[in-house]
């Protein structure tokens, strides 16, 4: 089955780092829209103890390989997912656990809707399969509110130029955060940024939901401004070997908020 | 004692207070712990309305998704953000533009302070910039994808390196997951050409498709998203969703005098409203495309018309004698033997005089159709003359001719429509096979070898078979 990723460097593509017990069942914790792999500082190193433990940052996001975005590919969530599929394969992963936030949660259930061959646990936080209000479904959002996130994105990036690509403003008074650490911080490419969240927020992938048939724990914060209750209730409802936790943190970045409750809530899930 | 009237530079308070720029100190999630009356002044809320609320309910939509999905877990991860623009709603309703910069100080009760620039200057003039570039690089792109496009199909040197170029095209400036072309057959039936498309195994099924109706209607079918799909063909949507596709888009391929060539159909991995722009885009490369057509299947036919007979459409002199060389080149490299078949029709000439010449044109057609049902897959056949034949089998021993000669021979004596059984139409024929370890042969040599064994069968009296090795 290695047909389809020969002569491709995945850990070059998604800047995989790894780390943890290398005999350990695998975690592989995948960031969600706006940020990097650096969301997961406060809670990946808690299982390094007993799991080998695999961070990755998205195509277009972080210090990934941006040359490798295309936006055919990525104008579907299914781009991600084919490379989620292709990182377990080439890091020859079994019986992985799959912790993914945001957007990446449903990329995540794209992926297990698949091929769950390597895939045994799926941990979601704060998914949400549609942003976008319709009858009879509560998102969160309209339409034009995604189209003001745009304008929100425009007069964010306004003063960078294509040329400038993915660094992120500099940093001219703390010159000792200079570092590769601070560029990779959440590095963005403006027109990528744009593209990834028309597709994080304009995708429907609530017919996805019930193709995921591996142990799933969703994880929905207690007021997410993004990912409503109603929403997390959906998830719940519809992947059927679930399980539903609401956190007592609140927002949309538990991970970064509330680590220990995060890290609580995932170690006994994978008990 | 009365505090002196105007600034006092000496209290920080009041620096803090009346300072150029508004102030606000939060919780890490968002609560309003303290602002300054500057701020309260450009927003024109009390502030007791603020202080207890939180930043972000007081930001427009978008502001609050950026809020929570970039500038948030910058903050967290850096201690700081800085330059963010967001969008007040103040106490009116309306929107304050604003740059913010927030530095997020840790301890037993970390806050975060932010001091707020009014933007509506930076904002109102970057904005038209932006539009304005926008628009730019939108009218470029277009022009730059047709000027590539255009390009692209003029190198075109076939029907099939066309539909590709165009499927290439497509894909690419329409993000397109996959594209298709699919042309009319000569039966009006609409055949896969180039590209990739997640319904070719249906294709044989007899179903409709988008393209189809694109065709009829002579104008695009836009199908958004799956619910559509559904709607509008059931029976694609277990293949679409398998492909990962989500929203349709097909558009006709028209001549300039609005007859319909074929369609391009775009298939996105993304339910998506289709914009005016990018349909007209796809109407243009299908235009573009359509034009190119017709002068490459102009060309196809002029080259066929120069290597082909016109009344039978076999092989003409000249493409027989190419084919004759290539299969000989090849038999030298590999060494198998190379069978080249002459035949001559008898009786020809008595149906000629006899019933006219266009019950002959007829008997020559009929036969070389005859010809085409009994040769190999591989084979050439070619009208060397008047009422001669070859055929030029490669990689065939003297059994292997003989086998074709014989079911040419059985074809021929059929009877032919249009001719009254009194008249006897077979074929005298002549095999000529070339064994490379014999030697080297010239093509003409192969060829006076083939025509001589057929007039041994002639002159053995005709409808017969005669194979000479050399």
């Amino acid at each position: 089955m290695s047909a389809s990723t020969d002569g491709l460097d995945v850990r070059v593509r998604n800047n995989i780092r790894e780390s943890g017990d290398p005999t350990g069942r695998p975690i592989v914790f995948v960031h969600g829209f706006g940020c990097s792999q650096e969301m997961w500082r406060d809670v990946a190193p808690s299982f390094a103890a007993e799991h080998r433990v695999i961070l990755l940052d998205q195509v277009g996001a972080g210090a990934s390989d941006t040359a490798a975005y295309e936006r055919r590919k990525y104008d579907s969530l299914h781009g991600y997912a084919t490379d989620l599929l292709e990182i377990l394969e080439q890091l020859d992963l079994s019986d992985a656990v799959v912790v993914a936030h945001s957007v990446s949660a449903m990329i995540a259930v794209l992926a297990a809707g698949r091929d769950s061959s390597r895939i045994t646990a799926l941990v979601l936080i704060g998914p949400s399969p549609r942003y976008i209000d319709e009858p009879g479904y509560t998102g969160g959002f309209t339409e034009k509110d995604i189209e003001a996130l745009l304008d929100a994105l425009d007069a964010n990036y306004l003063g960078w130029s294509a040329a400038m690509g993915p660094v992120i403003a500099g940093n001219p008074d703390r010159p000792e955060l200079g570092g590769e650490l601070a560029e990779s911080f959440c590095a963005t490419d403006p027109d990528i940024a744009r593209h990834f969240a028309r597709v994080t927020f304009l995708s429907d992938n609530r017919r996805d939901l019930d193709r995921v048939s591996v142990p799933t724990l969703v994880m929905q914060c207690s007021a997410d401004p993004i990912a409503p209750l109603p929403v997390g209730d959906y998830v719940h409802a519809h992947i059927p070997d679930s399980r539903l936790v609401v956190l007592e943190a609140t927002g949309h970045l538990p991970h970064l908020s509330a680590p220990a409750e995060v890290v609580r809530e995932l170690a006994s899930f994978l008990r | 004692m009365e505090p002196p009237a105007g600034p006092r530079e000496d209290s920080y308070e009041d620096l803090y207070e009346h300072a150029p720029c508004g102030y606000l100190s939060c919780t890490p999630d968002g609560r309003i712990l303290k602002v300054n009356e500057t701020l309260l002044a450009w927003t024109g809320y009390e502030r007791a309305e603020l202080v207890g609320g939180r930043f972000p309910d007081f930001l427009d939509v978008g502001s609050r998704l950026f809020y929570e999905t970039r500038y948030l877990p910058v903050l967290r991860l850096r201690g700081e953000a800085r330059e963010i623009a967001l969008n007040v709603r103040v106490a009116d309703g309306a929107l304050l533009p604003v740059l913010v910069n927030s530095v997020l100080l840790d301890g037993d009760t970390p806050v975060v302070r932010t001091a707020v620039f009014d933007a509506t200057m930076r904002q109102d003039y970057e904005r038209e910039l932006l539009a304005a570039r926008r628009a730019a690089e939108a009218s470029e792109t277009r022009v730059r994808i047709l000027q590539d496009a255009s390009s692209a199909f003029s190198r075109a040197g076939s029907e099939e390196e066309l539909a590709q170029a165009l499927a290439a095209s497509a894909r690419e400036s329409l993000d397109a997951t996959q594209a298709a072309v699919l042309l009319l057959d000569e039966s009006g039936v609409l055949r896969p050409a180039g590209g990739d498309d997640p319904f070719a195994e249906l294709r044989s099924a007899m179903l409709r498709f988008p393209a189809n109706d694109a065709l009829d209607s002579r104008g695009p079918i836009m199908l958004q998203d799956l619910r559509q799909i559904e709607a509008h063909y059931p029976a694609l949507l277990g293949a679409a969703r398998d492909a990962h596709i989500e929203a349709i888009c097909a558009t006709p391929l028209l001549d300039q005098t609005g007859t319909p060539l074929g369609a391009i159909s775009c298939y996105f991995g993304r339910h998506r409203v289709f914009d005016p722009q990018n349909v007209e885009l796809q109407a243009a490369l299908a235009r573009q495309a359509a034009e190119v057509l017709g002068r490459v299947r102009l060309e196809e036919r002029l080259r066929r018309m120069a290597l082909h007979d016109q009344l039978t459409g076999l092989a003409n002199r000249q493409l027989l004698a190419e084919r004759l060389g290539q299969a000989m080149t090849s038999a030298t490299r590999t060494g198998a033997p190379l069978a080249l078949i002459f035949l001559d029709i008898d009786g020809f000439k008595a149906v000629n005089d006899g019933l006219g010449h266009a019950v002959g044109d007829s008997v020559l057609r009929q036969v070389a159709d005859r010809l085409r049902g009994v040769v190999r897959g591989g084979d050439t056949i070619g009208r060397f003359g008047g009422d001669e034949f070859v055929v030029v089998c490669a990689d065939a021993d003297e059994a292997a001719a003989q086998a074709i000669a014989v079911r040419i021979s059985d074809a021929v004596r059929e009877p032919l429509a249009g001719v009254p059984t009194t008249f006897s139409v077979t074929a005298s024929i002549g095999i000529a096979v070339h064994h490379p370890s014999n030697g080297s042969v010239t093509p003409e040599g192969l060829l006076i070898t083939a025509d001589a064994a057929m007039y041994l069968s002639k002159d053995a009296g005709k409808d017969r078979i005669t194979a000479v090795g050399i």
